[in-house]
């Protein structure tokens, strides 16, 4: 854990846009990450997987809406982030922005993406920000049955016919590079949150990442280490280029809803 | 795939008696704890713990719920 606390006054506005930037790509994946499990509240493999999906969505947009709300803090308003952005602003990371096909892309996102979100959320939490060292913790708390739910099914397809370990192998590989390229982002306002002891840097991020996921990964014969990160980087979005499709950002803003908000 | 039954067994306090609360299928131990852990989550239990009915030995009804041969697995 960092010793010193940041002091929000004392950051100029390059290091405050830094300090959006991360919340914003952590809450846009969140709240991604929550519309893809939901897509699998009906269809996945039985029911108690089914709800073990209902309750990882609502898992990640409580994160989601926990994060954006640290944006009070940068003097934004967390409403206009959550409800009125198109889909090109969205920060979320890249292998969100389709719906996945089918269960083995599902598992592989559980271990891949909410793995390096996790990565990043046990730096930020241990990093000089007050706000994500309250209330980070909770979140990792809740993360850890999805890591359990993720690393045991992930050893159930690669142990299981060569169709599901190739589906499993294929979305793996398809989602490592974006995923490791928002992680392990180095660019001038990664590392200001580096400086300001916000986060860890990216070296430490990615080698933590790859010794957590690497041998599970190895069971469906992905080799993490050898896995370049994606080079189509976005610097003002933080994350590569693309956004997500843009059915799943009208439920993410929640368009149907907008005269029923209750905030 | 093949699945196990287990039974969730939980308590609210501390000093509580554990009480069943319910059964969830699953292929493995791993994916038990979760699936009963996101399934009965309507109470903030103190403690939550599975045990695959297989494993369960009836006492004085052999015919009852917790029957030798009920849980697959």
């Amino acid at each position: 854990m960092a010793d010193a606390t940041l002091r929000l006054d004392a950051l100029d506005e390059e290091g405050r846009a830094a300090l959006r930037r991360l919340i914003v790509t952590l809450a846009d994946s969140k709240r991604l990450m929550g519309i893809r499990y939901s897509d699998w509240l009906l269809g996945a493999p039985s029911i108690e997987t089914g709800i073990a999906a209902a309750s990882m969505a609502q898992d990640e947009w409580g994160h989601a809406r926990l994060l954006y709300a640290m944006l009070k803090d940068l003097d934004l308003d967390p409403l206009v982030l959550e409800h009125d952005r198109a889909a090109a602003e969205y920060a979320s990371i890249g292998a969100l922005d389709e719906p996945f096909p089918d269960w083995a892309a599902v598992v592989a996102a559980m271990v891949v993406v909410d793995g390096a979100l996790s990565a990043m959320l046990r730096s930020f939490a241990g990093g000089s920000y007050e706000a994500a060292r309250g209330r980070v913790p909770k979140m990792l708390a809740e993360e850890e049955f999805h890591g359990s739910l993720a690393a045991a099914w992930y050893r159930r397809l690669a142990s299981a016919a060569e169709e599901a370990r190739t589906l499993l192998a294929k979305a793996t590989q398809a989602m490592l590079p974006p995923a490791l390229a928002w992680l392990g982002a180095a660019d001038a306002p990664a590392e200001a949150m580096v400086e300001a002891g916000v986060v860890a840097p990216a070296g430490a991020r990615l080698e933590r990442f790859r010794s957590d996921v690497g041998a599970l990964l190895a069971e469906a014969g992905v080799d993490v280490a050898a896995v370049r990160p994606a080079t189509d980087w976005d610097a003002s979005r933080g994350r590569t280029e693309g956004a997500p499709d843009e059915e799943a950002v009208e439920r993410a803003r929640g368009d149907r809803n907008r005269a029923l908000f209750v905030e | 795939m093949r699945e196990i039954l287990y039974d969730v067994f939980a308590r609210k306090n501390r000093g509580d008696a554990l009480a069943h609360i319910g059964y969830v299928d699953a292929i493995d131990d791993e994916i038990a704890r979760v699936y009963a852990w996101k399934t009965y989550d309507e109470e903030h239990w103190f403690e939550m713990c599975i045990v695959p009915r297989s494993a369960i030995i009836p006492v004085n009804r052999q015919e009852g719920l917790f029957a030798r041969g009920r849980g697959r697995g």
